[in-house]
């Protein structure tokens, strides 16, 4: 990835410890400030694009699977039980003539969001289907994909905006629910999660292909 | 008495007193007590109630009781339980207090009731998690005597109508105190989901008591509301459930006002809707399967798309663990392991939770176990001066739990840690001592290591050394009897000395070579004089090692060659060579038995064997000997002077069959045998003691689809077995000429034939049989040619006469006559007729318009014979010129040539040799038969015909036919193609059959010269030919 290792550890432990529905403010680098050096690799924006693509050519798949995978009648009505419309989800309001630190920015929170979100559905499933090894190599590798693709965010940000600190909200945390209610905010959310990947792969291919 | 007047008055009076009395008395009962009642609640006092009749207004009342008395403006009074019974007085009195009346009353104990207190629940408790009511009440047992019988009924409600649910029944004993009782009762479906309420009375049942007994009223209800009263309650009830499979569930969807359940789902499939109120609705799932890891879902829909859901874990409580085992590798941690048998299907929380307790201890632990693993593990520590443990394995789930138990003396339990660290070490030539180190505290056992022990050419070996056993300690052990400069490996692994239990795993493996060590004895020699006699070849063997030198010829030693040296065979015997000797008396040092190992082109490797002067045999072994070799052996026999050679000896370990066959040649052949020969093969190639050789022949050309000759079938298979082996050759005799034959050839063994070598020979010709097969039928030949020409010459005139007469006169030719005297017999005949000898084939047709029928005429043809006139002047007188009629032949009936001519109606017979064979008419037939007679010539035409038609003519021969020049006045399509003695020619009985080839009819013409005899003919044609003799004589 992008980023060294000191910029990554401590925005991933804040989001793992962030499991409360709060918005909070994710300090990109260990200090008030950016890095001055070593922040950001020569093909950081060429991987990002990459990692975008990558979840979004993988997404469907882990929904359909995750779906199938928290049994009737999760797949035949997945349309009203995973209506995301009841849950938070990150306003991803960007198109192609967006600005592109205004794009960063918003792609930022949503990463943000989604690696939080897809913490939280790996632990419900690790709970409920310990026995589905599939389905959670499929959220492990998606969760490491989008912690890697928010270094690499946090880098062009940094290096080009020279923003290190962005406000995002990371959703309800589904702990302490029944199972029933992890496995629809799950739905939910990785229904979302297709539906914004995708849009966020449109966005993003502009901005981040080499000039 | 009656008539006195006072006594009248006095009677009058009385009764008008008595009546004045009573009914002072019943106005006086307007205010009586009455209806006492007395109850008692606790057998010591009891309440006495009472009516008063009167509605008049009464002031208070009276109410006296043994000595006692009160009054009261109520009708009830509480008094002393009486010990059998106690009369009471109740006096009521006016407003005023004037006492109206007084009742007195006689209780008896028998007419007391007894009826508990109404109890009363102290409380109502609901786990909604698990559907349960926990009932609280004092039993009020201090104010009765000690252990009375009590019974409770609890009675249970539900929905907001109060719909019985059940009533149970509990019962107690009374203890003279106050005791409060709890009871639970688990609902069949979540108290959330609607209201539940719950009331109890009692019964005490005293038995010395002889008054009425009855149940307390009930109790006021408590209640549990359900979510549907709550004005924000909803939700979907039972949340995340664990039941077992086959279990019944109920799930309740609670909503708000308002809405509308619409459905609800148990995993796939919708469930009929029970109403439990306005805002509550339920299904019953019954025999519910195992579900998924996940749970199966209940989903409940709503309208206005509201939806929740809940999910239900169905699984199997814990099976009791199997193969519960413990053991220790260290004595510092026991390691118990187990298999949990059936899956419980419940994963994460409500997974199946282990603990290990440890009974004489009373310690227990909490094991970790991966439930995707078959074999479970927990470990428990080893406590200090304990050797015996009662381990006992509880196992949980949400469902049930079970346990197993094992008593193990840790003693004999012991599987060590794998030796680790292991070293050799050793400056010795044939020891070395070996370190490890074992990571476990075993000072209060004994260890049994096992050593194994392996180098590059000898069997593994075991060493095993018991030691006593320490605290985390490195074990020595020290192995002797090694052999020098060798390089070994070693590993390690222990048990307990004591209690074997099991095997530690083996330690790794380590190498050692030891230290080289001076011979043990000198080398072992044996030497040979080179064949030029000028130098010595000295060959020793140190540790089987052979080595060779070769030195100047010296006295080293003599050896003694006898003159007559005889050579033995030796006997193969398992993977060695058996060779016997006679003992020799003065062979007083011993036997050698030398022999030389030959390796392709190298020179041969010499090797030896000694043996004692009391042996007489010996089995030679040598890794070098190789199956179908043959090997010479030497036994020389020692004495004080040399050795001497006694005899050779030649072996193999195993016979082989011969790699090939002998090369052979066909030295010779002739019309009926064949010599062959063939070479001697090489030594090498026999691979064992030729015992002989196999010919086999038959009859065979030298093609590669036939079977080969030794295959097993071939029954003109002749094979002859050749025992001498001095013998080269072999003549193979009595075979047929001019014949191939496929000669194999094959040399065996005691272990087998050969590969056949084949040749394949051709027999010569019999010429002298040729010879006389072809002279004899030339000389016959000849010889009948010459009979019949001597036959012809003689019998000319005659031949002329008959066949050719000069002037051929009809009626006196003899040659015309034959016919009659061959059908008729010596009748004479002056003119040619021609007689009924007519071919067989004839239909004869009686009307001229309908077409000929064709049939078999043989038999009239022989009617035809009949019908001849007898009397030939009969003919002749009617006829110098004998028309013959014959009738239209049908070209199907072909057996008669000259009948298939097609012939005129009116057809002119010309009388000649030709005519001969012409067709007969029938002379019934003669008058219906348009003649016309012509003389002179004949053309070789076909002659019109107008009467008869040729029906079975074909439109082909119809057209030939009609076209002009020559055409052979015989029906080419007649000529018959059979021999003469074919059964289609002699069964037509034709005179005029050909021999199978057409020819012209004219040249048919005999012209033979005239003969002396006047009577013949005498021939126009000298020409004569053996074709037309056989021609004009065919019954001859």
């Amino acid at each position: 990835i992008g980023l060294s290792p000191p910029g990554v550890v401590p925005f991933v432990a804040l989001l793992l410890l962030q499991r409360r529905p709060v918005a909070g403010r994710a300090l990109l680098g260990t200090g008030s400030a950016c890095p001055t050096n070593g922040l950001c690799r020569a093909n950081v924006q060429e991987q990002t694009r990459r990692q975008v693509a990558l979840l979004n050519a993988t997404a469907q798949d882990l929904f359909s699977l995750y779906l199938k995978c928290q049994g009737e009648p999760f797949s035949s009505e997945s349309d009203r039980l995973c209506s995301p419309s009841g849950i938070f989800f990150p306003p991803f309001h960007v198109n192609r003539t967006t600005e592109r630190k205004e794009v960063m920015v918003a792609m930022y929170k949503l990463f943000a969001f989604l690696n939080a979100s897809l913490g939280n559905i790996t632990r419900d499933q690790e709970e409920l289907n310990p026995t589905a090894k599939e389905l959670l190599d499929r959220l492990h590798n998606t969760t490491k994909t989008t912690r890697g693709l928010i270094s690499n965010l946090t880098c062009l940000l940094c290096k080009h905006y020279n923003i290190f600190q962005v406000d995002v909200s990371y959703g309800e945390s589904s702990k302490g629910k029944s199972a029933f209610k992890k496995k629809q905010q799950g739905c939910q959310v990785l229904r979302k999660y297709v539906q914004v990947i995708a849009q966020a792969a449109r966005v993003l291919l502009p901005h981040l292909s080499p000039a | 008495m009656w008539t006195n007047p006072n006594l009248r008055c006095l009677l009058a009076l009385a009764i008008l007193c008595l009546t004045s009395f009573v009914h002072s008395r019943e106005i006086g009962s307007q205010g009586d007590p009455q209806n006492l009642k007395c109850v008692t609640h606790n057998l010591r006092k009891m309440v006495c109630t009472w009516d008063i009749s009167s509605k008049r207004r009464h002031g208070q009342t009276e109410f006296c009781y043994t000595t006692e008395c009160f009054k009261t403006k109520e009708k009830r009074v509480e008094i002393p339980v009486p010990e059998s019974s106690t009369t009471v007085k109740i006096t009521t009195y006016s407003i005023s207090g004037t006492a109206f009346t007084t009742r007195r009353f006689e209780i008896h104990k028998k007419d007391i009731s007894f009826v508990p207190l109404t109890p009363r629940i102290l409380s109502l408790t609901p786990d909604f998690s698990t559907f349960t009511l926990t009932l609280k009440w004092s039993d009020n047992g201090s104010a009765f005597p000690y252990g009375l019988d009590a019974s409770w009924e609890i009675e249970i409600l539900r929905k907001e109508t109060m719909e019985d649910v059940t009533r149970e029944s509990y019962n107690s004993k009374l203890t003279h105190e106050d005791i409060i009782h709890s009871w639970n009762w688990k609902s069949d479906m979540p108290l959330e989901c609607t209201s539940h309420y719950v009331r109890i009375r009692h019964y005490i049942n005293i038995t010395q008591f002889d008054g009425h007994k009855d149940w307390s009223d009930w109790s006021p209800v408590e209640v549990v509301p359900g979510k549907d009263t709550e004005p924000s309650g909803s939700g979907l009830f039972p949340q995340d459930t664990v039941v077992a499979v086959g279990s019944n569930v109920t799930f309740c969807c609670v909503h708000e006002e308002g809405r509308q359940v619409q459905r609800m789902s148990y995993g796939a499939k919708d469930y009929p809707l029970i109403r439990l109120s306005s805002r509550s609705s339920a299904i019953r799932v019954l025999n519910a399967n195992a579900s998924d890891a996940s749970g199966t879902n209940i989903v409940c829909r709503m309208s206005e798309n509201g939806m929740d859901g809940t999910v239900l874990f169905v699984g199997y409580g814990p099976d009791v663990p199997e193969d519960l085992s413990c053991e220790t590798s260290n004595f510092v941690i026991i390691k118990c392991t187990w298999k949990p048998g059936r899956a419980s299907g419940l994963y994460g929380v409500r997974g199946t939770k282990y603990s290990l307790i440890e009974s004489i201890s009373g310690k227990n632990v909490s094991c970790e176990v991966n439930e995707m693993k078959k074999e479970r593990i927990c470990g428990f520590p080893v406590l200090a001066d304990q050797k015996t443990y009662s381990f006992v394995l509880g196992v949980s789930n949400p469902i049930g739990q079970t346990e197993a138990s094992l008593l193990v003396d840790l003693n004999q339990r012991v599987n060590p840690e794998t030796p680790e660290k292991l070293t050799v070490s050793g400056n010795s030539s044939t020891s070395v001592r070996l370190h490890w180190f074992i990571n476990g505290s075993f000072a209060e056992i004994r260890l049994l290591c096992q050593i194994e022990i392996s180098s590059g050419h000898s069997e593994q070996k075991l060493h095993n050394v018991s030691m006593p056993g320490g605290k985390f300690s490195t074990y020595t052990a020290q192995l002797n009897a090694l052999h020098p400069y060798t390089k070994y490996r070693f590993r390690v692994r222990c048990s307990a000395a004591d209690h074997f239990w099991r095997w530690s795993d083996w330690s790794g493996t380590e190498e050692h070579t030891t230290l080289e060590a001076p011979p043990a004895r000198g080398p072992d020699i044996w030497r040979e004089r080179s064949p030029s006699g000028k130098s010595l070849r000295i060959f020793w063997k140190v540790d089987r090692k052979l080595k060779m030198s070769v030195w100047s010829l010296m006295d080293f030693f003599v050896v003694f060659v006898a003159d007559n040296v005889k050579t033995d065979r030796a006997v193969a015997m398992g993977n060695g060579i058996y060779i016997s000797w006679n003992s020799y008396p003065n062979m007083t040092c011993g036997y050698i038995v030398k022999w030389c190992h030959s390796s392709g082109s190298e020179p041969c490797s010499v090797d030896w064997q000694k043996f004692p002067s009391n042996t007489t045999d010996a089995v030679i072994k040598s890794a070098l000997f190789r199956p179908g070799v043959r090997y010479n052996f030497s036994l020389y026999g020692c004495k004080s002077s040399g050795y001497q050679l006694l005899k050779n000896i030649t072996g193999y370990t195993k016979e082989l069959p011969p790699k090939r066959a002998p090369n052979f040649t066909v030295e010779e052949t002739s019309s009926d045998s064949i010599l062959v020969k063939w070479e001697d093969m090489p030594i090498e190639d026999c691979q064992g003691f030729l015992e002989g050789y196999r010919l086999s022949f038959a009859k065979g050309e030298k093609d590669a689809l036939k079977p080969r000759l030794l295959e097993s079938g071939n029954p003109e298979l002749k094979v002859k077995n050749i025992t001498d082996l001095t013998k080269k050759s072999l003549k193979i005799l009595d075979l047929q000429g001019k014949t191939s034959y496929q000669l194999d050839l094959q040399a065996y063994t005691a272990g087998g034939l050969s590969p056949p070598n084949s040749l394949y020979v051709v027999t010569k010709e019999d010429s002298v049989g040729l010879i006389i097969a072809i002279l004899i039928p030339v000389a016959v030949v000849v010889l009948l040619g010459v009979v019949a020409s001597i036959f012809c010459y003689r019998k000319r005139e005659w031949i002329k006469e008959t066949f050719y007469p000069e002037i051929p006169n009809p009626e006196n030719s003899k040659a015309l006559q034959f016919q009659k005297n061959i059908c008729e017999g010596n009748k004479s005949l002056k003119t040619l007729e021609m007689n009924p000898c007519t071919p067989n084939s004839v239909e004869v047709v009686e009307t001229q318009s309908a077409a000929p029928k064709i049939e078999d005429t043989e038999m009239m043809s022989s009617k035809t014979d009949t019908i001849v006139p007898e009397d030939g002047s009969d003919s002749e007188t009617e006829n110098h010129v004998v028309v013959s009629y014959c009738p239209p032949i049908i070209e199907e009936e072909i057996s008669n040539p000259p009948m298939d001519e097609p012939v005129g109606l009116s057809q002119v017979v010309y009388i000649d040799i030709q005519s001969m064979y012409q067709p007969q008419i029938k002379p019934e037939e003669e008058s219906e038969i348009d003649l016309v007679t012509t003389a002179g010539y004949k053309p070789q035409m076909q002659l019109p015909v107008s009467a008869l038609k040729i029906e079975s003519r074909s439109p082909a021969e119809e057209e030939s036919d009609k076209t002009a020049g020559y055409r052979p006045q015989a029906n080419t399509n007649a000529w018959n193609m059979d021999t003469p003695d074919s059964p289609g020619s002699v069964e037509s009985n034709n005179e005029n059959a050909s021999f199978g080839s057409p020819c012209s009819i004219n040249s048919r013409q005999f012209l033979l010269p005239p003969k002396d005899d006047e009577d013949s003919p005498k021939p126009s044609n000298t020409g004569w030919s053996f074709t037309h003799f056989f021609q004009n004589k065919p019954n001859d």
